[in-house]
C-alpha cells in the first residue's frame, strides 16, 4: 500500500502558493489546522492550571491547617497567609478549579482542538466554512482567559461561589464578600462563550454544507459526528448561559433583583436557567471523547465501529434527552417534587443510549486485533473509567437516593469519573492518537506508556475512595471536614488521596515532556501510521497543508471498513476507487465474524 | 473567502456544488440562520425570566398602559416594521441589479432604524424620570398620571426585566444599524451585484430578525 | 454537476407591501384587543397567537423561509421545543 513521507512545507499541486509572514502563519492564521494547535497549546496550560488549583485543595484536605510546603510563601496574606489556605481562599480554588477545567480546558481541547483540526480533514474540506470566523473564535477566548485569571488578583479575592455560582450568595458581596472577583467571572464566561458559538455556527456550516463528494452523512467518521451533534447543543445551551450570566452581573453590579430574595427575585431561576445550560453543557463535554475513542478503539482493534448506525443514533439522542434532564441537579433545592420526577423519569431513561454506546465500544473490541499503543490504552480507559462514572450517575438519577448524596464526595467522584475518566482519557487517546497527523512525528510511546500507568492508578486512587466518603457523608466543597465528628475518621483517607493526586499530577508533567520532545525528537512519521481509512489519515499528507488535500476528494465507502473480506490489508481506505482494491487471493476469516457452529 | 477553496460553482446565491448535497443554501445564509437559532435562545433566557417571575409575583407588573407608554410603543413597534418593508425592497432591488433602488431602501432602513432607537431612548428617558428603574433599590414608579407621590405602579422586578428585554433588543438594533451602514458603504463601492448580493440578503435576515423579536416582546411587555 | 436554480427573485414575487399591510392591521388589532376586558387567560393567549402570527409572517416572507428548503425549516424549529420546554417547567415551580 502507498504510504507517503512528506514534510511541512511541500507544496499542494494546484493549490496558490501563499507567502504569508510569520504572523499570519503563526499568529493570526485562518487555517484550521493552525488554530487547532494554538486551541491545544492554549488548553494545556489551562489544564494544567486547572491541575494545580486542584493540588491545593487537596493539600487542605490531605493536611488541614497546615502551610504549603516550598511554595506557601508564594501566596498573599489574603489567600493563605504563611501558607496556610483560608477558608474564603479555599472557596475561590475550587470554583476556579472547575471554572478552568470546564471552560478553559476541556471545553476548548474537544471543539476548539479536536472540532477544529478534525472536522474538515475527515469529511474532506480543505478548511472550515468561515475561517476568519475560526481565527476570531481563538483569539477572542484569551482576553477571556486572562480576565479570569485577573480575577486572583483584586480585591476580595477570586469568586468562590462555586462553578455553578448560586444567587443570591453569587450576586451580594455582603454574602460572598467577593466583588470584583465575581464580575470577573462572569465577564470572562459572557466572552468566552462567543468564542464557543463562533465555533458551533462554524463546524455545523462546514459538516452540512462542506462534505466531499460521496461522504453521505452515514459515511461520516464517528468523531466528526459527535463534534457535529455537540456544536448543536453549544450552539444551543451557551445563550442560555449568557443571558443568566448578563443578569447574575446586573443583579451584583447595578442592583436588579432578578435572583435576589430581598425583592421577590427567585434564586431557583437562577438554578433553572444555569443548569438548562449546564446539563447540555456537561453533554458537549464527554459526547466527542466519545467519538474520538470510537475512532482508536476501532482502528487498533482492526475492527469496524460495532452498530455504527446506532452509535450516531445514540449519540443525537443523547443530545435530544440532555436538554430535558437538568433538574437532576436540583433534586434537593426545594423545587417542585412532581417536576422532580419528570427529571428523575428522564435521566434514568438518558442512560439507556449511552449503555447502547458503551456495548458498542465492547462489542467493537470483541474478538479484534488489539494494538495496546499508547491511543488504545487511553481509549481503553476512557470506556473503562466512563462506565464508572455512568453508574454512579444511575445511583445519583433516582431523586430519592440523591436525598443522601447530593453535594457530598459522591458526586464528585462522579464527576471525576466521567470528566477525567471520560473526557481526559478520551483527549489522550485524540493527542496521542493524531499526534503524528499534526507534528509529523510520532508521540514518544515509551514515555507514553509510563505516563498513562502512574495515571491510571494514581487517578483511581484519588478519586475511587470518594464514592464510599461520599455516602458516609462527606460534605463537597468543604474547606474543613474535621469540624465534624463523624467525618475525622476520613482524614487518613483524605491524605491518602492527596499523596495520590500530587503523583497524579507530577505524572502529567511526563505527558508534557514527551510532548514537546516528541514534537520536535520524535520519529518522523508515515503519512498513515494507524493504516486508517479516513481521509485525514489515508488521503491528506503528513502533515496535511494549506486546503489539505489535492483538489476535491472523493468518497466511496464508510469509514469502519477495518478487516475487510474485500481487501488484501486490514483496512480500506474511504477515498479508494473500488476499481483499486486490492481483493485477497483467497477468502478471508477476519476472526470476528459468527462461524455458525 | 479563502483562495484555497475550489471556485464556487453554480449560482453563488444558492450553494457550492463542489461538494456533497448539504442543505442547498450558500454557507453564510446557513452560517447567519444558525447565528439567529443563537439569538432566539438567548432572548429565551431574558424572555423566559420575564414570564416567569410575572407569574410567580404578579403584583410586580401592572396592566398594559398603566406604567408603560402603548400608544408611543406601537407608533414604534409600526416604524419597525415598516424598517423590514425597507429592508425587503433593498433585496428586491439588487436582485434586479437596481444599484440606486438597494442604496436608497438601504439608507432608508438605516434611518428608520436609527429613529427607533431614539425614540426608544426618548421613551427610557421618561420613564426613568418617573422612577421606574432597573435598580430593584432605587424603584419608584409612578402612575400614568405622573402624579408625584401617586401610588407605586408594580414592584422592582418589573423594572429588571423590562430594562434588560427591551434594552438588549435596543442593543441588537442599534448593532444592526451600524452593520447596515458598512453594508450600504459597501454598496456604494459597487460591491453587490445581481448575481452576488448575499451581503444584503445576510444583513436582510439579521434585520428581520430583530423586528421579529421585537413583534413578540411588544406584545408580551407592553400588551399583556 | 451545477445546478442551475435561479435566484429568488425570477419564479416568484413575495407580496411584501400586503403582508405589511396585515401586519399593521394586526399590529392595531392587537393594541385594540389588549385593552378589552376579557378574562386575563384569553387576553394572553390571544396576543400571543396574534404575536406569533406576525412573527411567522415576517419569517415566512420578509425572511424568505417559504421559498428556502424543507431542511431549513426543520433546522429553524429546533429551538421551539427547546423554548417551550424551558418555560413551562420552571412555570410548574411557582
Amino acid at each position: 500500500m502507498a504510504t507517503t513521507v512528506a514534510t511541512a512545507g511541500d507544496h499542494v499541486a494546484g493549490a496558490e502558493h501563499h507567502e504569508l509572514g510569520f504572523i499570519r502563519t503563526y499568529i493570526f492564521s485562518t487555517d484550521h489546522k493552525m488554530i487547532a494547535k494554538q486551541f491545544l497549546v492554549a488548553s494545556l496550560v489551562f489544564l494544567l492550571l486547572g491541575g494545580l488549583l486542584a493540588g491545593v485543595v487537596r493539600w487542605q484536605l490531605g493536611f488541614p491547617g497546615q502551610p504549603i510546603p516550598l511554595i506557601g510563601s508564594l501566596f498573599s496574606d489574603t489567600t493563605a497567609p504563611g501558607g496556610i489556605i483560608l477558608p474564603e481562599f479555599y472557596n475561590s480554588l475550587v470554583t476556579m478549579h472547575a471554572t478552568f477545567m470546564i471552560f478553559f480546558a476541556i471545553m476548548p481541547l474537544m471543539l476548539g482542538v479536536w472540532g477544529n483540526y478534525l472536522i474538515p480533514l475527515q469529511i474532506g474540506a480543505p478548511d472550515m466554512a468561515f475561517p476568519r470566523l475560526n481565527t476570531f473564535s481563538f483569539w477572542i477566548s484569551i482576553p477571556a482567559g486572562l480576565i479570569m485569571l485577573a480575577g486572583f488578583f483584586v480585591e476580595g479575592g477570586h469568586a468562590g461561589a462555586g462553578w455553578t455560582s448560586y444567587a443570591p450568595l453569587s450576586a451580594d458581596p455582603a454574602f460572598s464578600g467577593v466583588y470584583m472577583g465575581q464580575i470577573l467571572w462572569l465577564v470572562s464566561l459572557t466572552i468566552v462563550g462567543f468564542s464557543s458559538l463562533s465555533g458551533a455556527v462554524n463546524y455545523i456550516t462546514t459538516v452540512i454544507n462542506m462534505r466531499a463528494p460521496g461522504m453521505t452523512w452515514f459515511r461520516i467518521p464517528l468523531p466528526t459526528w459527535a463534534l457535529f451533534v455537540t456544536s448543536w447543543l453549544v450552539l444551543l445551551a451557551i445563550p442560555i448561559l449568557t443571558g443568566g450570566l448578563i443578569m447574575l452581573l446586573l443583579d451584583q453590579t447595578i442592583g436588579t433583583g432578578f435572583f435576589a430574595p430581598a425583592t421577590d427575585g427567585e434564586p431557583l431561576l437562577w438554578q433553572h436557567i444555569f443548569w438548562y445550560f449546564g446539563h447540555p453543557e456537561v453533554y458537549i463535554l464527554i459526547l466527542p471523547g466519545m467519538g474520538l475513542a470510537s475512532e482508536v478503539l476501532a482502528n487498533r482493534s482492526r475492527k469496524p465501529v460495532f452498530g455504527y448506525h446506532s452509535m450516531v443514533v445514540a449519540i443525537i439522542s443523547i443530545a435530544f434527552l440532555g436538554w430535558v434532564v437538568w433538574g437532576h441537579h436540583m433534586f434537593q433545592s426545594g423545587m417542585n417534587p412532581l417536576l422532580g420526577t419528570s427529571f428523575m423519569i428522564s435521566t434514568i431513561i438518558i442512560a439507556v443510549p449511552s449503555a447502547i454506546k458503551v456495548f458498542n465500544w465492547l462489542g467493537t473490541l470483541w474478538r479484534g486485533n488489539i494494538h495496546l499503543d499508547v491511543p488504545m490504552l487511553h481509549a481503553l480507559a476512557f470506556v473503562s473509567m466512563f462506565i464508572i462514572g455512568g453508574l454512579s450517575g444511575i445511583f445519583m438519577a433516582s431523586a430519592p437516593v440523591d436525598i443522601p448524596i447530593h453535594d457530598t464526595y459522591f458526586i464528585v467522584a462522579h464527576i471525576h469519573y466521567v470528566l477525567f475518566g471520560g473526557s481526559l482519557f478520551s483527549i489522550f487517546a485524540g493527542i496521542t492518537y493524531w499526534f503524528p497527523k499534526m507534528f509529523g512525528r510520532m508521540f514518544g510511546s515509551k514515555l507514553g506508556k509510563v505516563h498513562f500507568w502512574i495515571t491510571f492508578v494514581s487517578y483511581n486512587l484519588v478519586f475511587f475512595p470518594m464514592h464510599t466518603m461520599g455516602l458516609k457523608g462527606h460534605i463537597r466543597r468543604i474547606y474543613d471536614p474535621n469540624q465534624y465528628t463523624f467525618l475525622e475518621s476520613m482524614q487518613p483517607l483524605n491524605t491518602l488521596i492527596t499523596v495520590a493526586a500530587f503523583v497524579l499530577i507530577s505524572a502529567q508533567f511526563i505527558f508534557a515532556f514527551n510532548f514537546f520532545w516528541s514534537m520536535f525528537r520524535g520519529n518522523k512519521a508515515v503519512s498513515n501510521p494507524w493504516n486508517s481509512n479516513t481521509l485525514e489519515w489515508a488521503l491528506a499528507p503528513t502533515p496535511p497543508p494549506h486546503g489539505n488535500f489535492v483538489g476535491t476528494p472523493r468518497v466511496y465507502r464508510g469509514p469502519y471498513e477495518y478487516s475487510s473480506p474485500e481487501s488484501i490489508d486490514d483496512f480500506l481506505p474511504q477515498h479508494l476507487p473500488p476499481d483499486r482494491v486490492q481483493r485477497p487471493p483467497v477468502p478471508r476469516d477476519p476472526g470476528f465474524l459468527p462461524t455458525g457452529d | 473567502m479563502s483562495s484555497h477553496t475550489p471556485a464556487l460553482q453554480g449560482n453563488l446565491m444558492v450553494h457550492d456544488s463542489t461538494y456533497e448535497p448539504g442543505i442547498q443554501i450558500y454557507n453564510m445564509k446557513l452560517g447567519m440562520w444558525l447565528f439567529l437559532l443563537s439569538e432566539v435562545m438567548f432572548f429565551t433566557s431574558l424572555l423566559g425570566t420575564y414570564v416567569i417571575l410575572r407569574f410567580a409575583h404578579p403584583d410586580h407588573f401592572a396592566d398594559p398602559g398603566a406604567v408603560l407608554n402603548v400608544p408611543l410603543t406601537a407608533f414604534n413597534t409600526f416604524f419597525l416594521i415598516c424598517s423590514s418593508v425597507t429592508m425587503v425592497k433593498a433585496f428586491a432591488a439588487i436582485q434586479k441589479g437596481d444599484q440606486k433602488g438597494l442604496k436608497l431602501w438601504l439608507l432608508a432602513t438605516i434611518l428608520i432604524g436609527a429613529c427607533f432607537v431614539g425614540i426608544q431612548a426618548i421613551e427610557y428617558g421618561a420613564l426613568v424620570h418617573e422612577g421606574f428603574v432597573p435598580m430593584a433599590a432605587k424603584y419608584h414608579a409612578l402612575g400614568r398620571t405622573g402624579v408625584e407621590g401617586g401610588p407605586i405602579v408594580g414592584g422592582p422586578l418589573y423594572g429588571s426585566t423590562f430594562y434588560i428585554m427591551t434594552g438588549f433588543h435596543g442593543l441588537h438594533v442599534s448593532i444592526g444599524v451600524i452593520c447596515l451602514t458598512f453594508v450600504l458603504i459597501r454598496a456604494m463601492q459597487g460591491h453587490y451585484t445581481l448575481s452576488d448580493h448575499r451581503g444584503v440578503e445576510l444583513i436582510g435576515l439579521y434585520w428581520h430578525f430583530v423586528d421579529l423579536v421585537w413583534i413578540i416582546l411588544f406584545t408580551i411587555v407592553y400588551l399583556i | 454537476m451545477t445546478t442551475e436554480s435561479q435566484t429568488h427573485g425570477e419564479h416568484h414575487d413575495p407580496p411584501y407591501m400586503l403582508i405589511f399591510f396585515v401586519l399593521l392591521v394586526m399590529t392595531l388589532a392587537e393594541v385594540g384587543y389588549a385593552f378589552l376586558s376579557l378574562p386575563k387567560f384569553w387576553l394572553g393567549f390571544g396576543l400571543c397567537v396574534m404575536a406569533i402570527w406576525k412573527a411567522l409572517l415576517v419569517a415566512m416572507y420578509y425572511m424568505h423561509l417559504r421559498w428556502e428548503p424543507r431542511k431549513l425549516w426543520l433546522l429553524v424549529a429546533v429551538p421551539i421545543p427547546l423554548v417551550i420546554i424551558l418555560i413551562t417547567a420552571v412555570l410548574t415551580e411557582f
